[in-house]
């Protein structure tokens, strides 16, 4: 099967000379396509460092990093933006959703920005809602919604143009143990539909729900063990 | 972003976004609206004032006149043999003028100036007399309403008639009937033969009506007065006019009448000329300079709200840099971020001409109002202060949008 995600190498460092940080130290890393895995380690290891990079946000330092048959490394601002918008879809702890626009706007935007035409973005944006559940609020503002019900637009959001990695980033973070657990499940039936899940967590209840699980300790892969099936 | 409706988008979101932040875009905007306001009403009010002069030049009979007047050849100690033997300005003097430039002549007039004592059945006053001659009447602006005026042979032959301007006809014939009745100037006998029409004009509303002085003369033919009145063997003149339009064949005019009328006075320099349309389009050239005020206080206003503006777009840069990261997160490239600050900073220019416009009209019709003038403004006052505003709006966009731009994406998500 294909990878979706291959690194070699990976670093990252902060900083210069005399005060230099070394947040990744070199990471190999493969995520095959259609694959549930966790990326777990204490704060400070620098998964968080890892995600940026995996999520196109952040550039590394050296090493090769191929996402979806496509080298990235040394892309520019401009393409990494597009890389983005079409290959990942982001859902954060804090839900990250646009407060003065609507639930389907929100959703809408990535299609917007992919150049969508403006029935299509709507057609699919509803069509996102009932997957995710939510097909009613679909014209109310993110505050008129529950925690559970905002992360719900979040991955709405990320799925709308049919990326290649979904990049959640401790999406139960801020949800009570119910309502987190509710969405863990939206994000297996997603992994049983197909789609390829990078998790970001240091709670080992919630990792254990994934395919596999790399554990990331002072800027190395510690570990990787798989489910038990 | 290039997706159908992109830009409808952008609209619609900055619209939100300045909805939503009322009180911080109202701040934005205050420099482009008093900016506006401040050229649109500098412009109108001088615009207004220069159409209510121009309406007074046309009731004056136009200003394309070249006046030439005696003056002083004398300037200390005896005169000379040639000063005495001078003869001054005189009706040859015009004839000669007149040669000069026949075809962009269009009138030449001449007057004589007294002071004579006026009797009527009615009234007995000291009154100022004036000797016209040429198309002085025309020239001048005036309008016949009763009777007739010179002719050449009055002119000619010092005819004893008179033509009155509407006050001395009302004074001296009370009853309205002045035409063809008999006045004593001074001890001679002489008939009305016509009445002017009253001129009135008001530069503001409650003012004087600044052709009083003009109605109040009797004209008679300037042979009259120099001649029969005065005894003045060459017929001196006060005043010869010419009337040329075209301001071209003026400024030929003015040059060669000098060499001409020294020629007629023996060399000697005792007459004067004055361009009155050089004049007023001095007097013009300094209103010229307060629009150049006005247009340099609305840019100080422009740039002043504009440095407002920077300051305050970057404030709130801060508040809404994790929204920038959001959507870079999801795919807004920085040109995109760019797009959406400058779509908003120009909406708000938008907004605040609008509401610079409102100020300024009202702003020019209180100050008209109160000076007392029709409010008169020029479409181009309009476009000149939306332009500056757009530009100054445009300029102190930039930065802001551009900070926003460059965010790093990973750093603005992380924004506390």
């Amino acid at each position: 099967m294909p990878s979706v995600i291959e690194t070699s190498q990976l670093t990252k460092t902060f900083g210069s000379n005399g005060a230099a940080v070394h947040a990744l130290r070199g990471i190999d890393l493969t995520v095959r396509r259609g694959e549930f895995l966790a990326l777990i380690g204490p704060s400070g290891s620098g998964k968080s460092t890892l995600m940026a990079i995996l999520g196109c946000l952040d550039s590394p330092t050296n090493g090769r990093y191929t996402l979806d048959g496509r080298p990235v490394e040394g892309l520019g601002g401009a393409e990494l933006a597009k890389i983005r918008n079409e290959k990942i879809g982001f859902v954060f702890q804090n839900y990250n959703l646009l407060p003065r626009a609507s639930v389907v706007r929100n959703v809408e935007l990535p299609m917007l920005y992919a150049g969508v035409g403006r029935k299509e973005r709507r057609r699919r944006a509803l069509e996102l809602l009932e997957t995710v559940g939510i097909p009613d609020k679909a014209n109310v503002l993110p505050a008129a919604l529950s925690g559970g019900q905002r992360q719900r637009v979040a991955i709405a959001r990320a799925l709308a143009n049919r990326p290649s990695l979904l990049l959640a980033d401790e999406p139960t973070g801020a949800l009570d143990s119910r309502t987190g657990a509710e969405v863990i499940g939206l994000f297996r039936d997603l992994h049983r539909q197909g789609h390829t899940l990078l998790l970001v967590t240091h709670d080992p209840a919630i990792a254990i729900q994934a395919e596999r699980r790399v554990e990331i300790r002072d800027g190395v892969v510690a570990g990787a063990e798989e489910m038990a099936a | 972003m290039s997706g159908e409706g992109a830009f409808g988008e952008r609209l619609r979101n900055a619209w939100v976004e300045i909805r939503e932040n009322l009180g911080r875009g109202a701040l934005q905007a205050l420099g482009i609206v008093l900016g506006v306001a401040s050229v649109l009403g500098g412009f109108s009010i001088s615009d207004s004032q220069r159409k209510r002069a121009d309406e007074m030049f046309v009731k004056m009979g136009g200003l394309d006149k070249l006046r030439v007047q005696p003056a002083d050849a004398v300037k200390d100690g005896n005169p000379t043999a040639l000063q005495t033997a001078n003869r001054g300005l005189r009706g040859s003097d015009a004839e000669d003028g007149s040669k000069i430039d026949p075809a962009s002549l269009q009138g030449v007039s001449l007057q004589r100036f007294a002071r004579a004592r006026v009797r009527s059945p009615h009234a007995d006053e000291e009154r100022q007399i004036q000797g016209i001659g040429g198309d002085f009447l025309a020239v001048d602006g005036y309008e016949i309403a009763e009777g007739r005026v010179f002719s050449n042979e009055d002119d000619v032959n010092a005819s004893p008639v008179a033509v009155l301007g509407s006050e001395p006809a009302a004074v001296l014939f009370p009853s309205g009937d002045a035409v063809g009745q008999t006045i004593r100037v001074g001890d001679t006998p002489v008939r009305v033969i016509g009445v002017l029409r009253e001129r009135i004009f008001r530069f503001r509303r409650d003012q004087h009506n600044i052709f009083r002085r003009k109605n109040r003369f009797i004209f008679v033919p300037a042979s009259l007065v120099s001649g029969r009145m005065q005894g003045d063997q060459y017929r001196r003149l006060d005043r010869v006019t010419f009337r040329i339009p075209d301001i071209k064949a003026m400024e030929a005019f003015a040059k060669n009448l000098s060499p001409v009328l020294r020629a007629n006075h023996r060399q000697q320099d005792d007459f004067r000329l004055d361009d009155i349309g050089a004049r007023i389009r001095k007097e013009r050239s300094q209103s010229d300079v307060y629009d150049v005020i006005f247009l340099l206080s609305g840019i100080l206003a422009l740039l002043g709200g504009g440095i407002v503006n920077v300051n305050i777009q970057m404030a709130s840069l801060k508040d809404r840099v994790r929204e920038v990261g959001v959507k870079m997160a999801i795919g807004a490239p920085g040109s995109e971020i760019f797009r959406e600050f400058m779509t908003e900073a120009m909406l708000l220019t938008f907004f605040g001409s609008l509401a610079g416009f409102g100020i300024g009209v009202a702003f020019s019709k209180i100050i008209t109002l109160s000076i007392g003038i029709p409010l008169a403004m020029d479409p181009s006052s309009f476009l000149w202060a939306f332009f500056l505003a757009g530009t100054f709006g445009l300029l102190f966009a930039l930065y802001p949008a551009f900070k926003a731009s460059r965010l790093s994406p990973m750093e603005a998500l992380r924004y506390e």
